[in-house]
């Protein structure tokens, strides 16, 4: 093997010198992350592919709704030169669509049905992506976007255990429930980063 | 001294008996199904094989549901297992047990506020030994067993006669949380 | 003839864990498979989100049942590279330890696991025994028995407690020198040999399309493509292994290639532990104020070899107090789903739960 240095400076140079990347990032020697237009996509998983980058290690997406968008993430591997490389693009939020990578790496049939069914993003091409994958019967918005809040679902669909106090307070102590309630907003202060 | 006199006894009587005597046998030969609801089952291995041993309690595992005393709930419970899990219950015959493993069918444990896991097992079908712990190890589920025998010794394990009583009220709670309770299989095609 | 649909699963002694996969027969050769996910989603990449940095390390192991270390060592993996942290040099052995004696109690059960699809349940009893007392190990270092939580960011949690050489030590010269025995009751036996022998192949060209990774990708391509060679995490270049490589992929190469990665795996341990520098086992993440902890934006992906293949961690962070987004790659999403699909049919009904057990198919990793 050599100099896997080396490797990612010649996938940066193999990417750079045919596509327009609007973002490359050296994370160590063995990951190299563009940015790259939606556009773009298909020609350099094409290239990738055929420079030894045969394995399609995942493919998933981030929803960002401040700025109205989706990140499509594809994440290829060389065996060979041990190099990860993300491919990130970004989509519209309301149309979600992409065209599929099916004829480039048959691997993605399942990540893309599984990408459709928690975002909603559109894959033309996938035949099957519309069909439901791991959820059943759901009938809310596609549950890992940041607006769909798990919490008010199971509230309103599942019944809660309900806790009674079987113990009696004494004068001038505070309880231990009252203790519990402040012990947890708290947390939430740290958590939201105030000061206690 | 006691009297050899035969004084015939009521049919509730002769049932009550005769139930006294199934109830010795079957708890001390508990078949318990193979279905691994979740990730508690991963501690039945130990109990079933040498190191435990759980046929010194007389329990075996049961490949079908039809021939099976004791349906393990195994931990959490997402929604498409809950449609299998109550078809498979309803399948069973009668008496028939109910053990829940982990904190997650006690109270929804780690998932309680999960998009895809129920929260209370018994409003969905009825429970009779909850095992606690996330998860409980093999001691535990061992003691759970034990448990259950004592209960259906002392005959407090009846959750399959109030299945039957308050039928009406399970099948709302589980048309509240599962929408359809009748499995679809036209998943892929 | 007429075909016909059965469910292997969910409720089949044949399959492990909660999935099911529908088969169209015709009489005893599969026409169409499908498997059919989900049965154990809990919406974990979800609930990741919605929980701190530090919060998420009792929530990862159980994304894998089986195998929690791994899951723990990717997490960690991931949120080191995104804070920088330093690991130091003995919580590297020390997590190497964990993650082989984990590969040994998989390996060990995917082993016993071959008896229910093939009848023989001697030797579910011998692995499942040796398998408890890697349990009992993990038990004395980490506190529990499955879930161990004890592999985190910034090294581990705990320093290994006085003795426990001893224990490791005396578990390993046992199970090596059972190692024959283990082979005879398997694979060495001639029923066995007959059932497993050219039983579902998965021939080397298919390999890529479906992106398997593992055991079951090394035994069809014939080359060491093990993560912990390939792109050396932990302190994996400094010990010696050998990685099994097979150049025909049948159930019975896959079950060789893990009984030879047993040796080389308690070969590791050994190292490890002769090895093992003293010094400090964790870096302190900003000390009494871990719910604050805040990690930089960037977007990583980190992976580690698995007994089943490649497992990641996708993970972006917006540099908040919870992580933005995680991706989990279950290490058996390839073989599990495409692989049922395209590759069962042709063969006999029996031999779909062998693919399951050999190819190593874990739902609740596929799920989530």
């Amino acid at each position: 093997m050599t100099n896997s240095m080396s490797n990612t400076e010649f996938v940066t140079n193999l990417v750079e010198s045919k596509f327009k990347v609007l973002s490359t990032e050296v994370l160590d020697k063995y990951q190299v992350s563009f940015e790259v237009k939606k556009e773009d996509v298909h020609s350099l998983l094409s290239l990738l592919k055929t420079s030894g980058w045969i394995q399609l290690s995942y493919l998933s997406a981030v929803d960002w709704p401040n700025d109205n968008e989706f990140e499509l993430v594809y994440i290829v591997f060389n065996w060979d030169k041990a190099v990860h490389i993300q491919i990130r693009c970004r989509l519209d939020r309301e149309t979600a669509s992409m065209n599929s990578i099916l004829p480039i790496f048959p691997g993605c049939k399942y990540y893309e049905r599984e990408a459709h069914e928690f975002f909603g993003i559109k894959f033309p091409g996938n035949p099957d992506h519309e069909k439901q994958l791991i959820l059943e019967e759901w009938d809310d918005i596609p549950p890992l976007r940041k607006d769909f809040d798990p919490r008010a679902y199971s509230d309103r669909k599942f019944s809660k255990m309900e806790y009674k106090n079987d113990f009696v307070n004494k004068n001038g102590e505070v309880s231990k429930q009252d203790a519990r309630t402040k012990r947890y907003d708290d947390i939430d202060k740290l958590r939201t980063g105030g000061k206690k | 001294m006691l009297s050899t006199k035969f004084s015939p006894m009521s049919k509730e009587e002769v049932d009550r008996k005769w139930w006294e005597i199934g109830d010795f046998f079957r708890r001390n030969s508990l078949w318990m199904l193979m279905y691994c609801t979740g990730c508690c089952a991963i501690e039945l291995p130990p109990a079933m094989t040498s190191a435990y041993d759980m046929e010194r309690l007389g329990m075996g595992p049961m490949a079908t549901p039809r021939q099976a005393d004791v349906l393990l709930v195994t931990g959490y419970l997402s929604l498409k297992t809950l449609r299998r899990l109550i078809y498979t219950y309803e399948q069973m015959s009668e008496p028939k047990y109910i053990v829940g493993f982990g904190s997650c069918t006690i109270n929804g444990g780690i998932y309680h506020d999960s998009h895809a896991v129920i929260n209370q097992l018994n409003k969905y079908i009825p429970v009779d030994v909850f095992v606690a712990g996330c998860m409980p190890n093999t001691e535990a589920v061992m003691n759970g067993f034990v448990d259950l025998m004592d209960l259906i010794k002392n005959k407090k394990a009846n959750g399959w006669k109030d299945y039957h009583e308050r039928y009406e009220w399970y099948l709302a709670n589980q048309k509240a949380a599962l929408g359809e309770v009748r499995v679809h299989d036209e998943f892929h095609e | 003839m007429k075909e016909m649909k059965l469910f292997l699963g969910p409720q089949h002694p044949g399959m492990h864990g909660n999935a099911s996969v529908h088969i169209y027969v015709d009489g005893d050769i599969i026409k169409k498979s499908f498997l059919l996910p989900g049965m154990l989603h809990r919406g974990f990449e979800k609930g990741m989100e919605r929980h701190s940095w530090v919060n998420n390390i009792s929530l990862i192991p159980r994304v894998c049942v089986v195998e929690p270390d791994t899951n723990e060592m990717a997490f960690a993996m991931a949120v080191e590279m995104l804070a920088k942290l330093e690991v130091p040099e003995r919580a590297h052995w020390i997590r190497m330890i964990i993650l082989e004696l984990a590969r040994l109690s998989i390996h060990l059960m995917a082993y016993g696991g071959l008896g229910s699809p093939t009848g023989l349940y001697t030797m579910m009893y011998h692995a499942h025994t040796d398998r408890n007392t890697i349990l009992n190990i993990f038990e004395k270092i980490t506190g529990h028995r499955v879930y161990h939580q004890y592999i985190v960011p910034g090294g581990v949690r705990k320093d290994l407690p006085v003795g426990i050489e001893k224990d490791i030590h005396s578990f390993l010269d046992d199970l090596e020198s059972r190692y024959e025995e283990y082979r005879d009751l398997g694979i060495n036996n001639p029923t066995i040999q007959a059932r497993i022998n050219d039983t579902i192949p998965l021939p080397a060209e298919v390999v890529w399309e479906l992106g398997v990774t593992g055991i079951g990708m090394r035994s069809a391509v014939n080359k060491p493509y093990d993560l912990r060679k390939v792109k050396p995490y932990a302190r994996y270049d400094q010990v010696e292994f050998d990685v099994p490589v097979a150049p025909y992929s049948d159930a019975y190469a896959r079950v060789d290639c893990k009984l030879q990665e047993v040796v080389q795996s308690i070969g590791i341990i050994r190292q490890c532990l002769a090895k093992m520098p003293e010094g400090d086992v964790r870096v302190p993440i900003s000390r009494g104020q871990a719910m604050r902890w805040t990690v930089p934006k960037g977007h990583v992906y980190a992976c580690v070899e698995s007994s089943r293949g490649e497992f990641g961690y996708f993970m972006v962070s917006d540099g908040g107090t919870n992580p933005y987004r995680v991706g989990v790659r279950g290490a058996s999403y390839p073989q599990g789903l495409l692989g049922i699909e395209k590759y069962l049919p042709g063969t006999r009904l029996d031999d779909a739960a062998l693919w399951v057990d050999t190819m190593g198919v874990c739902s609740p990793e596929i799920d989530r």
